[in-house]
């Protein structure tokens, strides 16, 4: 018996995933408490759309000027520690250490500090994106074959266009995983801290409707943050398989790409 | 075939040597004080002569090429260029080309050969037409808008030659750029190397590790020492052009290659 | 730079932040109220290690730090090896991994506490699950990087399965296990920090969501520096063991 392609049974356990959703609820095997049924969980969302979309755009609002935060600080300073190799000695442990505290305890300094709006989540998403991608463009950086600029040197080449013209176009590949990676984050920050403390957004819902045990209300966040996240990734992933078709073959260093690896797959405990 | 340790005697008349390398002696910082990587160097290259330097590894012989290329700088003793210094890379009258073609990723092969002329700021017109016929040169005509990761080893060599030509400089400096192509491309690159020279003249200097590679593509072969290096034989080869596959197997070829490699082992 | 001057200029660097952090509240230049001085903030710190209140949540987040680690080390390894070791499946799980890690876990904290409540149960299940992906993920990373051609050679000498495993497959990963048990311990411990602040009575991090909420700004910073520093601690702890273990990995 021929094996079914991968893409199929991926398929198939989604629709078989779904379809449990929807009779395990009903069939009383699980309670609705825990586990409304999928059709319920559309039907309240479709009900209160209005609520949700509005929600979403609080959540949206909070997730870009994070992501503002995260990957434009992230990449900047993770290019110039990265770069530079005495920064990079001097501060890259520093920050890697710093990577393993959980950053979701200083939450409730932000929202002392800037209340219990957006501001308190865009500061907090930012710094939560922000030591990653700094990391991780900090690594990506190192993977650029140091013969370039060698070679762009010989054809003499000035030091603005060293910079322009060979370490920028080179650093497109670090430069979009680390928004790809930012994005993912602040997301993940934002969703994290509106479910915390919060008075809008999709996070601020989902708490909201638990409190008041209301189940199809709580999925239905579920399910709205769930999709957020995957659009974002999916259209992050498109984006970037169309800008970096060459993805490069310079010369990487086992133990740079291995960072570049980590940090990026890091993420996601929230 | 004469054995000189010294090369005051095979210098041209005063102007005609492409490259001069009077006395150079170079010591690199290393993490116990100074490291002698170079020792009193001095060897003249005449206008359109290939010439191939071979020696150990860590011989200096890399070092020596940067040092005319005005990448890098020696500690004693000067390097002309056609009669004047080379304190930095001058593309306009040295062409360099490295063991890795180093073409940038992001750029089609047109775009990569014309890089140096877009440095410059020459016009689009000029440069398109100026790479354009690096490429037919090299042999790759109608591969101008590939992209490096969909060409071969040897392609990308080529490329890298083109790369090196496109501003027409009377001197090309090669620094192993077969060293990591198989045995055979190695061998079809060196004969297309041998055609675009003649066709071009240029003034080649050419490092090698390997042997047959120097004896043949050379007019004249140095031989450097272990570190510091030292130019310990200069050998002329008198095979005659055009070279061909069957001049490696004639007794000539084999005792000029035996002659370098006794020299190298003496020096170790 | 030398080491020692690397050495120097961090703690002249950390001399800088500390005293900023003193002179800013107590100057006036920042709200003290705000940003309590580091002085009153150590001097809370000190304070707070007495109280038998805060023993008891120390003792509960430890617990619950532990058992879920105990419990998701085993089932994510266990996914992650047969993802690896078997194509097929690997086939068909890998892309959903990415998919996976771009979801934030937390959002299905309300499940958790739907279902078992806000106690001890329901934060270990949610560090315990958020924590198994981490280490499904390390762990199919471990086994792929052992190098093939380690294996045929050790294959071609007729080395068994079993030998193959422990003194191939073993040696060659020890140094990636290491790292992914530390980082997994860095997600776990985020994780259980994250149910304690949501929803929780006891723990550590209820303290701190507490003293956030009541304006006990001393206290939420001695918390946090406390947490820190025990992460810290635990995280360079294991980097040394790592490096003991790793000086013949390129």
């Amino acid at each position: 018996m021929r094996w079914p392609a991968p893409s199929t049974v991926r398929w198939a356990m989604l629709v078989v995933l779904l379809a449990l959703w929807e009779f395990v609820p009903t069939t009383g095997v699980i309670p609705e408490l825990f586990l409304p049924a999928l059709s319920k969980t559309l039907y309240v969302l479709w009900v209160d759309k209005h609520i949700y979309f509005a929600a979403l755009l609080v959540t949206l609002y909070e997730v870009a000027l994070s992501m503002l935060i995260a990957c434009g600080l992230g990449i900047l300073v993770g290019a110039v520690v990265g770069g530079l190799a005495v920064l990079r000695n001097l501060l890259l442990p520093i920050f890697s250490s710093l990577y393993a505290v959980p950053i979701v305890i200083l939450y409730p300094i932000f929202t002392a500090w800037f209340g219990i709006g957006s501001q308190s989540k865009i500061a907090f998403a930012g710094i939560y994106g922000f030591f990653p991608v700094m990391l991780s463009t900090a690594a990506g950086i190192r993977t650029i074959d140091p013969q370039f600029v060698l070679a762009a040197r010989s054809m003499g080449a000035t030091l603005p266009q060293l910079i322009t013209r060979v370490i920028i176009p080179a650093s497109v590949p670090t430069v979009f995983a680390g928004l790809r990676l930012g994005g993912a984050l602040t997301i993940i920050g934002v969703v994290v801290a509106e479910m915390l403390t919060a008075s809008a957004g999709i996070g601020y819902l989902v708490t909201l409707n638990r409190t008041i045990l209301d189940s199809p209300r709580v999925f239905a966040g579920i399910l709205a943050i769930l999709v957020l996240s995957i659009a974002y990734y999916m259209l992050a992933r498109a984006l970037e398989s169309r800008m970096v078709v060459w993805q490069s073959a310079g010369k990487q260093t086992r133990a740079a790409s291995r960072d570049a690896q980590v940090a990026v797959a890091a993420p996601a405990a929230a | 075939m004469q054995h000189v340790a010294n090369l005051s005697d095979v210098r041209g008349r005063v102007g005609e040597a492409a490259i001069e390398v009077d006395r150079v002696s170079h010591v690199y910082a290393g993490p116990e004080g100074g490291v002698p990587a170079l020792q009193d160097i001095s060897m003249s290259v005449g206008v359109g002569r290939f010439v191939v330097i071979v020696g150990p590894s860590g011989c200096g012989k890399t070092s020596l090429l940067m040092m005319m290329a005005g990448l890098r700088h020696q500690t004693e003793g000067r390097i002309l260029c056609y009669g004047r210094p080379i304190p930095n890379p001058d593309p306009e009258r040295v062409g360099v080309i490295f063991q890795e073609a180093s073409l940038f990723p992001w750029l089609s092969t047109l775009d990569n050969i014309e890089f140096p002329l877009s440095l410059r700021g020459t016009p689009r017109e000029e440069r398109r037409r100026r790479s354009q016929a690096m490429l037919s040169l090299v042999g790759l005509d109608g591969f101008g808008a590939r992209y490096p990761h969909e060409l071969s080893g040897g392609m990308k060599q080529r490329v890298s030659i083109a790369r090196g030509l496109v501003q027409d400089p009377p001197v090309l400096l090669m620094d192993e750029p077969f060293a990591a192509l198989d045995e055979q491309t190695r061998m079809t690159m060196g004969h297309e190397l041998l055609r675009i020279w003649s066709t071009t003249k240029k003034t080649v200097v050419f490092i090698t590790h390997s042997l047959t590679e120097a004896v043949y593509l050379a007019d004249e072969v140095l031989v450097m020492s272990a570190r510091p290096g030292r130019i310990i034989d200069h050998i002329q080869v008198t095979l005659p052009r055009p070279r061909t596959y069957e001049m490696m197997a004639t007794d000539v070829f084999g005792r000029l290659r035996d002659r370098i490699w006794q020299q190298i082992r003496k020096a170790d | 730079m030398t080491r020692l001057q690397i050495r120097l200029t961090r703690l002249a660097l950390l001399a800088l932040v500390m005293a900023a952090w003193e002179i800013l509240p107590r100057s006036g230049v920042v709200n003290p109220l705000l940003l309590p001085p580091l002085s009153l903030v150590l001097q809370t710190l000190v304070d707070l290690l007495g109280r038998p209140a805060v023993h008891e949540a120390v003792a509960v987040t430890a617990a619950e730090v532990i058992v879920a680690f105990i419990i998701a080390v085993p089932l994510g390894a266990a996914a992650g090896i047969a993802i690896a070791e078997n194509d097929y499946v690997g086939e068909i799980f890998k892309p959903v991994l990415f998919y996976v890690f771009s979801i934030p876990k937390s959002i299905f904290l309300p499940m958790f506490i739907l279902m078992l409540g806000i106690g001890f149960q329901q934060k270990v299940a949610y560090a315990a699950f958020t924590t198994a992906f981490v280490v499904l993920m390390s762990a199919t990373a471990a086994v792929e990087s052992v190098r093939q051609d380690h294996i045929m050679v050790a294959r071609s000498y007729g080395a068994t399965q079993m030998q193959i495993l422990l003194r191939v497959y073993v040696p060659s990963m020890m140094p990636v296990l290491l790292e992914t048990l530390r980082i997994s311990m860095i997600f776990n411990f985020t994780g259980v920090m994250i149910a304690e602040m949501y929803a929780s009575r006891t723990g550590i991090g209820h303290l701190i969501s507490n003293w956030g909420e009541n304006f006990q700004m001393p206290q939420l910073f001695a918390g946090v520096i406390v947490l820190a520093a025990v992460a810290i601690a635990f995280n360079e702890a294991v980097r040394a063991l790592e490096a003991r273990c790793s000086t013949w990995r390129t």
